[in-house]
């Protein structure tokens, strides 16, 4: 019985492991574009915070309203500069090229494919 | 059942193994299905330590003893409340609890970890599958917990005495749970030093991780800290015993990473200096296990005891070496492109708080290892106790509650002498009005009357950073405690951090009462006669036997009196001139006006099969002072041997945990990250402005 388990345990694991190899869904490695984006949002969410915290210092009394303001508005200048890279953050054409090869070229040299007429999907 | 257990470890190992090979090759070759599968690798390390734990817990509940885990650790007569404790109640089952809390966080971190720490985490999957390796190696090839008996017994040794107490429910997993869970703040701001992510990116995830193994630590000694006092029967709490140490110091490097860690969130400061913190956190974590695993010093906690100590000293010299390499290579890219304004600033409060939190775990460190150097160096053999720790850690303790004080009152980057003069007045009147009304009222110990003021003077400051910031909000219409609330949330790791505070402080009041102001006597009464110490009078009222199959125990009744010490003038007077705080009186002796306020029932039992003495002792607690009181021995001519003692403030140490605790969860709750319009503020009352 014992054995038994243990057998399952042992299939259980291995399936989960090699799943990824041998399942239907295929698996990219998160884009430089996209972690880049995330960070620029994590950036932004972040200032916010920082804002939060200086508005609640000053209404706390632990900031003059000139020091309050300067920083507010300084916090919000790198918000407002964070959240424009952010909307314009769009790949040029080239870019996106040049990202795409990349892709096929990794996969080719994974799969052994020759140069041309590889199969993505 | 022992197959199934020493199956899953197994399978542990190699997936473990795999997952740290999958890791590193995906990312070098930059393979998504190798990262993905090393990630899911680390899922399953959580399955077979769940599986090897669940097989070992069930043993204990089937009484299986034909492995000799179970049966060096349980017998029939167990209260099956006590498996869960049993688990974990030997060298062996302990290693199989660290490893199911490794699995089952990394796991966790892993799932829930950002996108953007995506580059760097097969680095992060690496670390945490070495180190789980290391522990599934261990458990696999030296110290398994499914080793079978030979010839199989039909009943077990039994449990460790010591460990058939409440509080043995959570303070070890506690203990163990918050030592090994440095691993994860560590594996990721290492997985991101290695990935070259030299931002801040992995600073809410090392905050967030840091804290809850810092906030689980704290409790597991804080109850370790309660079980000592009520079960170890030497009226105590804190020993400085090796064991104790080696958890306090990692905790004090995390006490002072999650605050510096604050700087580098808000000012992009200390990078560097974090990353050395949370490396020193990893490392007397390492040392922790090495001691706790048959490490060459001498500690009362011997229910571990094993000879595991080489094995934990090389990984603990390999984190130590894999560390600051790392962050020797690293350190010129974490340099900060911001410099400390000015001293009188709230960062460098900071680092002054870290720098003492440092000192502190030096002079410990020191004081753990000397007994080491002496027998290496010198061939003596010498123990390092609590004198020496209490007398070079205090003044260093009493600076850092100090720098609690003094930090939240310091503005961001630099404070004028006005404001200096303005947030500073009201904590110092608190300090000297605290000093003068305790030495008019006849308090004795300068040392002990200013650290008293130091508490008040900390308490002031947080009570008027409350003030302010409720009153501002009261002022715009909210009641006072929508005002406070308000408050807290809207910066609830600075909030939350003062709740934490308080409660050191509720602690710092304990620890002061305790040391300073502890009066003990000690006496062997017959039925009838009493002990007399300060205003308490105890009467030996009856006693009996509860002798079990696994002990031999004798209990007493002792009826306590509220007394009037003048009414026992003159024997006070006589027992001081013989050096004593108390003495033994008669039944006939007694006076009239003593008043009976509570009986307890203290107990002292032997257990055969341990040959080890075990006591319940008697406590009267209030939030003024514990009446404490340990049968040491039960005479054969019918008295009973006991010994005294009065605790003050003692209750202070134990309320202090939920306070702790809500606290620490309050600073860990994720705060919004929505940008509201300032609340209209009438600038004319502005505290700051005035």
């Amino acid at each position: 019985m014992t054995i038994a388990l243990g057998m399952v345990l042992a299939i259980v694991t291995i399936t989960v492991i090699v799943y990824p190899f041998f399942g239907k869904k295929r698996y990219r490695l998160v884009s430089d574009s996209f972690i880049r984006k995330e960070k620029l949002r994590a950036e932004r969410l972040q200032i916010y915070r920082k804002i939060n915290d200086v508005r609640s210092d000053f209404i706390s009394g632990d900031l003059t309203e000139k020091d309050y303001l300067s920083q507010r508005n300084q916090l919000r200048l790198a918000a407002a500069q964070i959240l424009e890279q952010e909307t314009s953050f769009t790949l040029t054409d080239s870019q996106i090229k040049d990202e795409l090869e990349k892709e096929i070229s990794m996969l080719r040299q994974r799969t052994n494919q020759p140069p041309e007429g590889g199969d993505l999907s | 059942m022992a197959d199934l257990g020493a199956m899953a470890l197994l399978l542990g190992l190699v997936v473990s193994c795999y997952a740290a090979a999958a890791s590193v090759l995906g990312e070098k070759m930059r393979i998504a299905e190798l990262i993905v599968s090393a990630r899911r690798s680390i899922y399953m390390t959580a399955l077979c330590a769940a599986v090897a734990s669940g097989t070992l817990i069930f043993a204990f509940a089937e009484n299986d003893f034909s492995i000799e885990y179970v049966a060096n650790h349980s017998n029939t007569l167990m209260d099956r409340a006590f498996v869960w404790v049993a688990f974990y109640a030997g060298n062996e089952g302990s290693l199989l609890y660290i490893l199911l809390i490794l699995t089952v966080i990394s796991s966790i971190s892993i799932w829930v970890a950002p996108t953007r720490l995506e580059r760097s985490m097969p680095w992060t999957i690496a670390i945490l599958a070495v180190i789980q390796l290391f522990y599934f190696a261990v458990l696999t090839l030296s110290a398994s917990p499914f080793e079978l008996m030979e010839n199989v017994p039909e009943d077990g040794r039994g449990i460790n005495p010591l460990l058939t107490h409440p509080g043995m429910f959570s303070h070890p997993p506690l203990l163990m749970g918050g030592l090994i869970a440095i691993t994860v703040p560590f594996a990721f701001v290492s997985g991101a030093l290695i990935a070259g992510n030299f931002g801040d990116d992995w600073v809410d995830v090392a905050r967030v991780s840091a804290i809850i193994a810092w906030g689980v630590l704290g409790i597991g000694m804080l109850l370790g800290a309660w079980w000592a006092y009520t079960i170890l029967g030497w009226g105590g709490y804190w020993a400085w015993d090796p064991i104790e140490n080696v958890a306090l110091m990692p905790w004090l490097v995390m006490t002072a990473f999650i605050h510096s860690i604050m700087v580098q969130k808000r000012r992009g400061m200390f990078r560097m200096w974090n990353v050395a913190l949370l490396n020193i956190a990893f490392v007397l974590a390492q040392l922790g296990m090495f001691i706790n695993r048959g490490g060459p010093v001498v500690s009362v906690h011997s229910f571990a005891a094993s000879t595991l100590g080489m094995i934990f000293l090389s990984f603990m010299l390999a984190s130590l070496v894999f560390a600051f390499a790392l962050f020797l290579w690293r350190m010129p890219a974490l340099k900060s492109d911001r410099n400390m304004e000015s001293f009188m600033s709230r960062e460098a409060s900071f680092l002054v708080n870290n720098f003492l939190f440092l000192s502190v775990m030096a002079i410990t460190l020191w004081g753990v290892l000397f007994p080491l150097f002496s027998d290496f160096a010198r061939d003596v053999s010498v123990t390092v106790s609590a004198p020496y720790f209490d007398r070079a850690n205090g003044p260093v303790l009493l600076g850092i509650v100090m720098m609690m004080g003094v930090g939240p009152l310091l503005p961001w980057r630099k404070a004028s002498a006005r404001s200096l003069k303005q947030w500073f007045i009201w904590p110092t009147a608190a300090l000297l009005l605290i000093i003068t009304f305790l030495v008019i009222a006849g308090i004795q110990r300068p040392v002990a009357i200013f650290a008293f003021g130091v508490v008040g003077f900390v308490a002031a400051s947080i009570l008027e950073e409350w003030w302010r910031g409720s009153y501002a909000r009261h002022r715009n219409g909210d009641n006072w405690a929508l005002a406070w609330w308000r408050l807290v949330n809207g910066n609830r790791p600075r909030h939350g951090g003062y709740i934490v505070h308080i409660s050191i402080l509720m602690i710092g009041l304990g620890i002061i009462g305790t040391n300073f102001y502890q009066q003990r006597t000690d006496g062997a009464i017959s039925l009838g006669e009493s002990l007399v110490i300060d205003n308490y009078r105890i009467q030996y009222i009856d006693r009996g036997d509860d002798s079990r199959p696994d002990r031999v125990a004798q209990w007493a009744e002792i009826s306590i009196y509220k007394i009037e010490p003048s009414d026992y003038a003159y024997e006070f007077d006589l027992a001081l001139s013989q050096g004593s705080n108390g003495f033994t009186l008669e039944d006939s002796t007694r006076r009239k006006n003593d008043k009976l306020i509570d009986t307890i029932k203290p107990w002292h039992g032997f257990y055969l099969d341990f040959n080890m003495a075990s006591v319940r002792s008697g406590i009267r607690s209030t939030f003024i002072e514990d009446l404490y009181v340990i049968p040491r021995d039960f005479l054969n001519d019918g008295r009973v041997s006991l010994a005294v003692s009065i605790n003050p403030l003692a209750w202070w140490l134990w309320a202090s945990g939920p306070l702790f605790i809500i606290g620490t969860m309050i600073a860990l709750w994720p705060q919004p990250a929505v940008e509201t319009r300032p609340a209209k503020k009438n600038t004319k009352q502005s505290p700051a402005e005035s």
